[in-house]
């Protein structure tokens, strides 16, 4: 979540008196009801289709209606009444209504996260009983709103578990809300909780994925990757963010972290002569969590100046862990989790540091009289430009010089800085994709023993992969061991691998895709025959 | 935060929240306890993994070692020598009237002479206990059902490169073994691999010198072969004593796979790198259980995709200087 509470006086809705009076089970029939409808959608298809996300259901079912005893029982002993309060808050809903909205979109183009909509669906209930537990057991009313709706909507948009392991997600879920109620201080004056909630759950599970290497247990990776199979996604995300930014304020945190990242890249690329990141300026993944996790007001600071840094931080942050985690070989996708808790703790001394600038003007950066309330429209006025400058750049979506596998073979035969490292790392996913020629490559690469150690099993492995995917050339070289056969790709494997970050291409036209491919600096393409097909 | 700030905030979360300790206490061991399960989930994947590849426990048939991967239990686990020489490639159709156009030599020529040094070619098909030996040492997994048969039958429903991984690791082993025979040793010093036979060694293999038709002679006998029916056989159930170099079910039962790209004759080694920008097609050869008369002559050319599975496909092995 993003957005959390500012406002902290609940106001009390009318016909919760009346639940709480006329059922002997008071309002413990509402979350009772919640576990219930949990129960019932462990026995959809969905959910029937995995043993374990079955019994996940189940253990999960089990403990909160066993929590939800106790708290009964407690209540009654002690003659208390746990209530509830009722408060919708737009930080929490048109937040939710701006992640929903993506995940529509996004869905569209990459099914799975269809698919997932009932866990989702189960993890909102789960949140929910969760979370009413967590307020009656500090014996404190429960404020009912949409305040969980965010916070699942915001977690599912970076990490999932896979099904088998489906019952962590319901632990991140407990770890963020649980963040939420103990890890609090003091800040102007009053009790507030410290971290994002959602960025403190996927903070610290992707911490513990990291240190005991079990990525592989999430989506995280095709989460990352799967962003920009849906068109102009930085297009959609920047329109969708204007709807946050304006109801919200957060444009200088938004702005000024993709203003970092865009300018350390283009001072990166400027040196070194390739793209700081792979096949973007700023990551499609990089550029949602800028809006949607990095920008929660009550975990951020509060003045403009303070924004700013903070928003210049988060810059920071993702482009020095895209570095660290490269170096130690683990998944980069962890970059714009891992920094957010970081920057959470650091918002009192951005604070201070803040505050003792003695100067007006400069803590209240842009601020002036006449502008008044319109002082975010301006904000966003800037962002506008800046995002058009990029987009007319070709900073956004569209073509990427990373793109180009050519452009990375050729700086890595130049020994330019990570070049060879991105090229495995491009034939990796396209191997993956089952692109042929990407696969004899990435054979060869641990035969040959250049750029990555040699590896004879590795190095058999790809080979097989490639030969079965009707790739002579390392059916040859399966043949002989000491053979190094390279060939063209295949028609097949343009279509992988000329996708850009998006759909592949099998319904481009031949003269299309070799067109593209010749765009790319592949030089067989370009042949007059070829383009005439 | 400075400490005396975080005294005062634990004073008023002590004062004003009841359970914090306790709640946060939890969350501490909720932390700890994900750490720790990962970790051992994670163990745990990489043991699975191995168990679950590996296949069924071999049964042990009579003829063959399963204390040597399951090879025949004979002097030179199962490999039969073919001397060096040349042999009669192709069909006639004058003397063949089941030939097909692909088995003509040339369009001069229907027949022609390829000279092969010597080596060695298994007398059976690769069996399902061979290749599960394979995959339970190196942990491999494969689409194939490897449990589906008897661990005598050939084993099929692998791709081409898994037969040559399978050879590629029989190779090592016969390396490594101090048991390994003597023949089999040398050959291996000098050069020799483990691995598919050339088209030419094949069709040597099966037909001899005297440019037989079938393995046995110039007619179709049921006598020795598995072939016009409707299920594979275990290996060497039809004993061909009569056929040459007495190798088993060369003609029929599975389809074996060899090393030679399907291309047009005259046969020749040299050509096998000619075209890498085509379609990989490999040929096939001895005809399976299922096919009819004319599909299980020595000559009969097939192609297979180097990535299909398929029930009638199997495979045998030759040691080869290549």
């Amino acid at each position: 979540m993003s957005i959390a509470a500012q406002n902290k006086s609940p106001a009390s809705g009318p016909g919760w008196s009346l639940l709480a009076t006329s059922t002997p089970l008071g309002n413990f029939l509402l979350p009772l009801l919640l576990t219930l409808a949990l129960l019932a959608l462990s026995f959809t298809a969905r959910i029937q289709q995995s043993e374990t996300l079955v019994w996940s259901f189940r253990a999960a079912v089990a403990a909160l209606l066993g929590w939800l005893l106790v708290q009964f029982l407690i209540a009654r002993q002690r003659h208390e009444v746990r209530g509830f309060s009722f408060l919708l808050r737009p930080q929490h809903y048109i937040q939710a209504m701006v992640q929903l909205s993506v995940y529509s979109y996004w869905g569209y183009y990459w099914r799975p996260v269809y698919d997932h909509a009932t866990l989702i669906l189960a993890q909102l209930i789960f949140a929910y009983v969760f979370d009413i537990l967590l307020a009656w057991s500090r014996r404190r009313d429960y404020t009912l709103g949409f305040g969980p709706l965010p916070i699942i909507c915001s977690i599912n948009l970076f990490l999932w578990f896979r099904d088998d392991w489906f019952y962590m997600q319901f632990l991140m879920i407990a770890l963020g809300f649980m963040g939420k109620e103990y890890v609090r201080w003091q800040r102007d004056g009053r009790s507030v909780h410290i971290f994002n909630p959602s960025a403190f759950a996927l903070g610290l599970i992707s911490l513990v994925l990291l240190l005991t290497n079990t990525s592989h247990l999430t989506w995280g990776q095709e989460i990352a990757s799967t962003l920009t199979l849906a068109p102009n996604i930085y297009t959609y995300l920047f329109l969708v963010g204007l709807v946050v930014m304006y109801f919200f304020s957060i444009t200088l945190v938004s702005g000024f972290s993709a203003l970092t990242l865009f300018g350390l890249g283009a001072i990166y690329s400027a040196i070194s002569g390739v793209p700081y990141f792979l096949d973007s300026e700023i990551p499609a993944a990089v550029f949602l969590g800028l809006h949607l996790l990095v920008t929660d007001p009550s975990t951020s600071p509060r003045t403009p100046l303070g924004k700013i840094i903070f928003g210049m931080l988060y810059g920071i942050g993702v482009f020095a862990l895209y570095k660290i985690l490269g170096m130690f070989g683990v998944p980069t996708f962890y970059d714009k989790l891992l920094c957010v808790p970081l920057l959470n703790l650091s918002v009192i001394a951005i604070d201070r540091i803040v505050s003792s600038i003695n100067s007006k003007t400069l803590v209240n950066v842009g601020h002036s009289s006449w502008l008044g309330g319109r002082l975010n429209l301006v904000h966003m006025s800037v962002w506008i430009v800046l995002f058009a400058t990029m987009t007319l750049l070709s900073k956004t979506d569209g073509r990427h010089t990373g793109d180009s596998l050519v452009f990375w073979q050729d700086a890595c035969a130049g020994n330019l800085p990570n070049a060879c490292g991105r090229l495995l790392q491009l034939e990796r996913t396209y191997c993956g994709d089952n692109a042929a020629w990407a696969c004899n490559e990435l054979g060869l690469n641990y035969r040959e023993g250049n750029l990555v150690a040699a590896d004879a099993e590795q190095s058999y492995r790809f080979l097989s992969q490639a030969c079965e995917l009707k790739f002579q050339a390392a059916c040859a070289n399966l043949l002989e061991p000491e053979l190094m056969a390279r060939a063209e790709p295949l028609e097949l494997d343009l279509r992988l691998m000329l996708r850009e970050g998006g759909l592949n291409l099998l319904q481009m036209p031949l003269p299309d895709l070799y067109a593209r491919a010749c765009d790319h600096g592949w030089s067989y393409a370009c042949t007059d025959n070829r383009n005439q097909l | 935060m400075s400490k005396p700030e975080i005294l005062k905030t634990q004073t008023l979360a002590a004062n004003k929240t009841p359970g914090r300790a306790i709640g946060f206490t939890v969350m501490s061991l909720l932390i700890f306890f994900a750490g720790f399960w990962m970790q051992r989930e994670s163990t745990s994947i990489t043991d699975a993994g191995v168990l679950n590849q590996a296949p069924l426990a071999a049964s042990n048939y009579a003829g063959f070692n399963a204390n040597q991967w399951y090879l025949p239990d004979d002097e030179l686990l199962g490999l039969v020598e073919i001397p060096a020489g040349a042999f009669t490639m192709g069909s006639n159709p004058a003397l063949d009237g089941m030939a097909y156009e692909n088995e003509r030599w040339s369009s001069s020529q229907h027949q022609g002479a390829v000279d092969l040094p010597g080596y060695f070619i298994g007398r059976y098909e690769v069996t399902v206990d061979q290749f599960n030996a394979y995959l339970r040492a190196t942990a491999t997994t494969t689409e194939s059902d490897t449990s589906a048969q008897p661990g005598n039958f050939p084993i099929s429903n692998i791709t081409w490169a898994e037969a040559l991984a399978y050879g590629r690791w029989l190779e090592q082993q016969l390396r490594e073994s101090s048991a390994t025979p003597q023949p089999i040793r040398e050959q291996l010093r000098v050069g020799a691999h483990v691995t598919l036979p050339s088209e030419a060694e094949w069709e040597k293999a099966a037909r001899g010198t005297d440019a037989r038709i079938f393995p046995w002679g110039s007619e179709p006998t049921f006598q020795f072969a598995n072939f016009g029916g409707a299920a594979m056989a275990p290996v060497g159930s039809k004993s061909c004593p009569s056929c040459a170099h007495g190798l088993a079910d060369m003609s029929g039962n599975v389809w074996e796979l060899t090393r030679s790209p399907l291309q047009d004759y005259p046969y020749d080694a040299a050509d096998d790198l000619a075209n890498l920008a085509a379609d990989p097609i490999y040929a096939m050869r001895g005809g399976s259980y299922a096919e009819s008369s004319n599909n299980v002559r020595a000559a009969i050319r097939g192609g297979v995709d180097p990535g299909v599975r398929s029930p009638t496909i199997g495979f045998r092995v030759v040691l080869s200087v290549l």
